[in-house]
């Protein structure tokens, strides 16, 4: 009897209880959508966490944990910048730095008209506006002579247009920065994604930010390299320059968003490792009521198997018949479920703003795990049909 | 041919053992038509299992066509039933949810029979009985006698050797049920296919041409005449 037989027979005896099958097969649906929403959203999550968090490739950033007795000594150390110019040309000579993108940040106030407000000030470089891919909405970036000349111009972030200017175009306006003035020609775009948010930021020429605030100290310095392998060596080589040239112990250290990144993909993983498992109980529960029908539908159709056995139906036939009635119901139950996990994936990432990953993976996944359980859950019952006594089946009322 | 060697079973109830059938010897030459007859309780419809293999011996031997099936194992008797006989039931036992056509068709698909030759040979076996504009209907919409030609259908679209009927018009009115036993007397005088019939009636019995009576487990007719058949 061909598996095509079977499947036919099979749904026939499922559309006879209509209502019965799409009950049964709800538990089936809704295990396998809310396995299938969990791991979408999962993997979205941690594909998108992943781009954030990297940022632009092949980047490290280098930072200054003080130690307790540097802390000690100069309580104040942390609001000093810890990199200095002549680090930076010590720097410059490692072979595998493809470029150093330094820049320094103060709190600073600023002042348009009446209104004022707290910023953080930001001195930067060319090299910066391209790694960080700063886009302007409004006005112009900066120019190669505003850098080389230090001009007094600046672009603000979007939020300062709104609290400071009240939504007005702040291009042209002058503002006054630590007190001195400064220039707006240009309004960035507000960022997108998920981890980025709004703050009042104003960036100038780091030939300006030193002018303003007399020091030419950095307090960030970004790596940048040709491959991750050089980055690492790279990295390697500043910490230790770094080091020696302040005398420091190991406070000067790599912070590499990579492997961060892989950090956090791997709690991300866990999360969704745990989330659906839990809603692979669901799937588990749906199993059972699937092995209940099946039990009930063999004791109804007891004269059934009875009729087949005498027509000539082997045990193995009747077994099969009734293992592929399970598996064509959680089958079907299956299919719809990643239908609704799709669906609902898709409308929970358009609120949460972050993509939802359907792999093929997922999706076979699915029909696969669904049509096992089928056959787990329908082993019991087949089972007891194909064990039935044919006599006494076709006496049963 | 059907030939019963000493055919005992026992059923243990407990720590009792009944005999149900007790050292039974039988022959039934190929194309006889034959009818069991006796009480409630006597072993006919037992006697009646182990002919048409849906029942094994306890003791004794079973050849069937020269060949001994009461050591066959159970999917060895699924193929003898399905090849070599065909039932007929009291209760009709056709399945609710398959057209008349459907039904016929059943034994064919696990004869492993393709859909089309199937479909052709039930639509024969129905015409055979009478039944060819009533192909689709389900048997519900068919009146009793309808639902017992669809049976017969059923029993002889494989072509066996034997029909075994348990009660064949036990529910049927006795006009019906003289359509039924005509049919029966046709396939065997035209087909020469062996039917035996278990039954209480003797207005059936008596299209048979030989009777057997079934008593305790036994059979209770003079030996001379169980073996004194000529065909």
């Amino acid at each position: 009897m061909s598996f095509m037989e079977n499947l036919l027979m099979a749904l026939s005896s499922l559309k006879a209880h209509k209502m019965r099958s799409i009950l049964t097969m709800l538990g089936i649906i809704i295990g396998v959508g809310a396995v299938i929403i969990v791991v979408a959203i999962g993997q979205g999550g941690e594909a998108m966490l992943k781009t954030q968090i990297t940022g632009p490739g092949n980047t490290v950033e280098l930072y200054y944990q003080p130690s307790d007795e540097e802390i000690r000594a100069n309580p104040n150390i942390f609001l000093q910048a810890p990199f200095r110019q002549e680090d930076i040309r010590a720097l410059e000579q490692i072979q595998e730095i493809k470029s150093i993108v330094a820049s320094s940040t103060q709190m600073s106030s600023i002042r348009f008209q009446q209104e004022t407000a707290d910023v953080s000030s930001t001195g930067i470089n060319q090299a910066y506006i391209k790694l960080n891919e700063m886009k302007v909405e409004k006005g112009r970036s900066f120019s190669t002579s505003d850098f080389l000349g230090g001009r007094r111009v600046g672009l603000v972030s979007h939020v300062i247009q709104e609290e400071l200017f009240k939504g007005d175009n702040p291009v042209g306006k002058v503002i006054t920065v630590a007190n001195q003035p400064i220039e707006i020609i240009g309004v960035l775009e507000k960022p997108t994604g998920l981890l980025s948010f709004s703050s009042m930021e104003i960036y100038l020429p780091f030939q300006t930010w030193r002018t303003i605030y007399g020091s030419s100290d950095y307090t960030q310095v970004t790596l940048q390299a040709d491959s991750s392998d050089q980055l690492q060596a790279a990295g390697k080589k500043a910490a230790r320059i770094l080091n020696n040239m302040h005398n420091t112990e190991d406070s000067y250290q790599v912070l590499n968003m990579e492997e961060i990144a892989a950090g956090i993909g791997q709690i991300t993983r866990i999360m969704t490792l745990i989330i659906g498992s839990i809603a692979g109980i669901s799937l588990f529960v749906g199993g059972i009521g699937v092995m209940n029908i099946m039990l009930v539908s063999v004791t109804e159709r007891t004269r059934e198997i009875g009729i087949r056995m005498a027509l000539g139906a082997t045990r193995g036939q009747v077994l099969t018949q009734f293992l592929i009635e399970s598996m064509t119901l959680t089958l079907i139950g299956g299919i719809l479920g990643i239908f609704l996990g799709w669906g609902t994936a898709s409308i929970v990432s358009i609120f949460a703003g972050w993509p939802s990953l359907i792999s093929w993976q997922v999706v076979l996944g699915g029909v696969v795990f669904s049509m096992v359980i089928g056959i787990v859950f329908g082993l019991l019952p087949a089972n007891k049909a194909s064990k039935l006594d044919p006599i006494e089946s076709l006496r049963y009322e | 041919m059907i030939v019963l060697e000493s055919i005992t079973k026992t059923y243990v109830l407990g720590k009792e053992s009944v005999n149900v059938l007790n050292d039974i010897t039988l022959t039934i030459e190929q194309g006889e038509f034959v009818a069991i007859m006796g009480p409630s309780g006597s072993g006919k419809s037992t006697l009646m299992n182990m002919i048409g293999c849906l029942d094994k011996p306890t003791a004794g031997n079973y050849f069937l066509s020269g060949e001994n099936v009461s050591h066959y194992n159970e999917n060895e008797l699924a193929r003898v039933r399905n090849q070599s006989i065909g039932f007929v039931f009291q209760q009709f036992h056709l399945l609710p949810r398959l057209s008349a056509l459907k039904n016929v068709e059943l034994p064919m698909i696990y004869a492993g029979v393709s859909k089309s030759e199937r479909q052709a040979r039930a639509e024969e076996a129905l015409m055979k009985v009478g039944l060819s504009d009533r192909m689709d209907h389900l048997p519900n919409a068919l009146s009793g006698g309808q639902k017992q030609r669809v049976a017969i259908a059923r029993a002889i679209v494989n072509k066996p050797k034997i029909i075994l009927a348990d009660e064949p018009t036990g529910a049927l009115d006795s006009k019906t049920s003289i359509d039924i036993m005509e049919q029966f007397r046709e396939l065997n005088e035209e087909e020469g296919v062996t039917v035996i019939i278990v039954t209480h009636e003797s207005e059936v019995a008596e299209y048979a041409k030989r009777t057997i009576f079934v008593r305790d487990g036994m059979i209770q007719i003079p030996s001379a005449s169980i073996m004194g058949v000529s065909e």
